[in-house]
Parts: structure tokens; sequence; C-alpha cells
């Protein structure tokens, strides 16, 4: 039952857009319905954290660590454009370049 | 005797609007001589005035507030539409990258293959890092909500508290997506798939972050003692602001993540 509400709330929210927070008719500072703290409480350490967690857990268990297998670099001429070079360093590498696996346009830099 | 007769604020001149103006020439010129002429001295000082001018100019509406009183109900119904309109005109800030996105996206020209991911692009897994983070904001707007009803009912434990999960939620976010971007295969100059990718999932970031710096300030006046149970709009337009945050990731992953893979 918490679970639906939740479900319908977090529904209602997202419809929300920049509008302030939906379905509270005692809201702009005036005084709060009386134990709704209470049940955002429960949401967030019985539904929101725990939803988290199984996310974390899922992304831990799909991670392959320590991959060696990446992409053939084939020198494409619609990517790694270098119209200008970067303000920064050489000017040829990306501001969050990684080298294992960012090929320059050239290829990558550790064959 | 000085007193007004009606309930507006009549605000002292400032110096903050014109330092910020002058920051504002700065921080443009200050790119042009980076990008073009490899200085970066105007840069850094139009960001150092840029800073100094939004810590005072705010600086100075909390004591306007807080401290003198000056922020009637009229007045915070003009604060309150002045968010609205602000973030509204974000909203369209954003609409511009994702027609961006979309006016590449749907029909891919022939130079990136004509499909979408183009050749050679190698997308991140949506079901991976992407919905982690889906999750984190989402989870931070139950926490945040939690924040704001403790605060209408006077617990201020509970605020504190809920405010920290919310705060840390987006500090993880944050975390997290800067991981995305080192590990990701593709980068910014990787075509229109990297310039929308980047600039889009980028200006989100700052405004995570945006977000993240309102609700410290917002943590840190409520353990000062600012904010009461029925006044406290500092606290709800941070809200505003961070829901506004968390329902354009929503789009991005859609958009870009999910469809866009």
């Amino acid at each position: 039952m918490a679970a639906a509400a939740a479900v319908g709330t977090r529904v209602s929210r997202l419809l929300g857009r920049s509008l302030p927070q939906q379905g509270r008719p005692m809201s702009s500072g005036a005084h709060g319905e009386e134990g709704s703290a209470r049940m955002w409480k429960a949401l967030t350490y019985f539904v929101a954290l725990p939803g988290v967690a199984v996310s974390m857990l899922n992304v831990f268990l799909k991670s392959h660590h320590g991959e060696h297998e990446r992409p053939e670099f084939i020198a494409y001429p619609h990517l790694r454009i270098r119209s200008k070079p970067f303000p920064w360093g050489d000017g040829n590498h990306t501001l969050f370049h990684n080298p294992r696996v960012n090929p320059l346009p050239t290829g990558y830099e550790d064959e | 005797m000085t007193h007004q007769t009606h309930a507006y604020h009549m605000v002292n001149p400032s110096p903050w609007p014109l330092t910020g103006a002058l920051s504002a020439l700065l921080m443009t010129s200050g790119l042009t001589m980076w990008f073009h002429f490899n200085s970066g001295t105007l840069l850094t000082l139009g960001l150092l005035t840029n800073s100094l001018t939004m810590y005072q100019w705010w600086r100075d509406v909390v004591r306007e507030s807080t401290f003198q009183g000056h922020h009637t109900a009229v007045v915070q119904t003009g604060l309150r539409y002045g968010m609205i309109l602000f973030i509204m005109s974000e909203v369209f800030f954003f609409a511009g990258f994702f027609w961006a996105f979309y006016h590449s996206s749907l029909a891919p020209t022939p130079n990136l293959g004509g499909y979408w991911p183009p050749a050679g692009i190698n997308p991140l897994n949506p079901m991976e890092v992407p919905l982690l983070n889906t999750l984190v904001l989402l989870a931070s707007g139950v926490s945040i909500t939690w924040a704001h009803h403790s605060l209408m009912e006077g617990n201020r434990k509970h605020s504190l508290q809920a405010l920290l999960i919310t705060i840390s939620l987006g500090i993880y976010f944050t975390l997290l997506q800067t991981s995305e971007y080192f590990e990701a295969s593709f980068t910014i100059s990787d075509g229109i798939y990297g310039s929308t990718f980047f600039v889009a999932t980028g200006f989100h970031g700052l405004h995570v972050m945006i977000g993240s710096t309102f609700l410290t300030i917002c943590f840190l006046r409520q353990l000062k003692f600012h904010f009461t149970s029925k006044h406290h709009f500092g606290f709800e337009a941070a809200a505003w602001y961070w829901h506004f945050v968390d329902v354009v990731w929503l789009f991005l992953y859609i958009s870009i993540y999910w469809w866009g893979s």
C-alpha cells in the first residue's frame, strides 16, 4: 500500500515539472499536514534509499573490472574532430581523456 | 520619523549589480582570451569577481530578510514569481539542447552511417550507472520532501538529517557522473553524438552542483536557526530548483541514454 502510494506520489511529482511540490493543498509556508513528515521519512528509508542500494548492487554485479577488450581503432572522419586545439595541455586531449578507452585522432596512445 | 506606509521592500543602493555586470564582461572576454590567445588571467579574474558578487549579494538578501524583516508576504510572493520565472528560463535553456539532440538523432546524416548512435560510437549502457544515477536523484527528491515537511512541522533534527541525505545524494550523483565521463569510450570531440551528449549532460551536471550548493547554504542557514516553520522561502526555492534538476535528468536519461542508445 505504501509502495503504491509512493509510486503514485512519484509519478505525480515527475509530472510536476517546475511547479512547487504537487498535491500539497496546505503548502506555501502554511501549516503542514500533521504526520506527513513521518510518511516521507518512511519513504526515504524504506523505498528511496533501498532502491539506490539495489541499483548499486546491480552496477557492481554488471561491472567487468579490468576489461581488456576495447573496440578496434578505425579512423572515422566524423569522430575525434580537431577543428581547433583544446585550450589546455597539448591541445589534443579532451578534458576527461582516458588513455585506455579514448583514442586520439591517430589511434590509441598505448599501442 | 521615516516609516514606510506600504509592505514592499525598497532595497537600499547596492554595488553588487554593477560588480555582477562587470564580472560577466570579464568572464566573456576572458573566455575569448583563453580560447584564442592562450591567456587565462581575465577569465580567472572574472570567475573571482563573479563568485564574490554572488556571495555578497545573497548574503545581503539574507540580512534584509532574516535579520531586518523586509520580506513581508507580498515581497515573498514576488520572490516566488521570480524563482518560477527563472526556472522557466532554465527549462528553455535545456530545451535548446534537447532540440539539437533530436534534430541530429531523428535523421542521422550519411557521414554518421545513416543510423544512431553513429558508426564507431559505443554508448553507455543505460541499465548500469545511468540507472543508478536516476534512482539517486529520485531518492533525493523524496528526501528533500521529507526535509520540507519536517521543517513545516518544526522538527529541527529531522529537517537537518533529511537535508544532509539530499545533499549527500547530490554529491554521490556528481561523483558517479564524473566517473562515467572518464570511463566513456566516446568524447566530446566525437562528432555530433559527443557534442550533444556532453553539452546536455555537462550543463545538467553544472546545475546539479549549483543545486547542491544552494541546498548546502540552506543546511547551514537551518543550523543557524534562520528558518521558521512558516517562513522558509529560501529552502522552498532550493527545493524547486532541485526538483527541476531531477526532472531534467529524467528527460536526459530517457532521450539520450535510453532512446538514444
